[in-house]
């Protein structure tokens, strides 16, 4: 492998006005979860959450013009009130181990998300590649294109 | 978050090497001999790479017999990037909502602080 080749990740960053106690709490129970995370005009037609190391969590967003959809996976570590690392299916079949953390500084609480994809194909199945990348770092290769 | 050749696309960008191929390739067609010397691999392995990046559609090959020149297919890198695209305002947008949740959860905790 060549040694300059990057580890690209995708990686969201977000202030909340808000303790991080309160933050973490909003991860943690149906009745939170689907108060918020099915982004508009999507609703939460089914939100089941297991908050505890393996425990399973299983969303159905629905959408106006009657699609559905599933979203589902486990969490592997939870460490209150720090960090939240899960497993979900984000594609036909593929997973994405997702790590939040949590950080508090002067009542604000910094989420960060960091997202690792491991995609497999026939070309790829049993290779076990996972990847990660940052649309910024595709974004300057299509700008030269 | 559907797209059909989206697993292999994204399986073949999984290796570092591949990445770089491409990367090589935005500035231009190379052929494998040109693709290698950058890299410590013989021409063989650097061809197995192109193999994958070629049944991936991420880059298609000149019919010439000796050098076939590869060249980056810039559509299938496009829908990689978009359905990311769409996978990060996804979330973005799941955090606009859990911003404005959390204003209502601040609210509560204070009324029931005040009701105690």
């Amino acid at each position: 492998m060549s040694p300059d080749a990057k580890k690209p990740e995708l990686v969201l960053t977000r202030v909340f006005d808000a303790p991080r106690r309160l933050v973490f709490e909003a991860w943690t129970k149906a009745e939170h979860v689907s108060r918020w995370f099915a982004p508009r005009p999507l609703t939460m037609a089914r939100c089941e959450v297991d908050f505890r190391p393996g425990g399973a969590f299983r969303f159905v967003m629905h959408a106006p013009d009657g699609t559905d959809y599933p979203f589902e996976g486990a969490f592997g570590e939870i460490v209150p009130p720090e960090r939240i690392v899960f497993t979900g299916t984000v594609h036909e079949g593929n997973v994405a181990v997702t790590t939040v953390t949590f950080v508090e500084h002067e009542g604000k609480t910094t989420l960060t998300m960091k997202q690792t994809f491991a995609f497999e194909s026939d070309a790829t199945r049993g290779a076990k590649q996972g990847w990660t990348m940052t649309l910024d770092q595709l974004g300057e290769h299509l700008t030269k294109l | 978050m559907r797209t059909g050749h989206l697993d292999t696309t994204f399986a073949a960008l999984a290796d570092p090497t591949r990445r770089a191929i491409l990367a090589r390739l935005a500035n231009g067609d190379a052929n494998v001999t040109e693709l290698a010397k950058p890299f410590d691999m013989s021409q063989p392995a650097i061809s197995k790479h192109l193999k994958v990046l070629e049944r991936a559609g991420l880059i298609s090959r000149g019919r010439e017999a000796q050098s076939r020149p590869c060249r980056l297919e810039a559509r299938r890198l496009r829908e990689a990037t978009e359905w990311m695209e769409r996978y990060r305002r996804f979330w973005e947008e799941s955090f606009d909502r859990l911003g404005e949740y959390l204003v209502i959860l601040k609210q509560k905790e204070k009324r029931n602080a005040r009701n105690k």
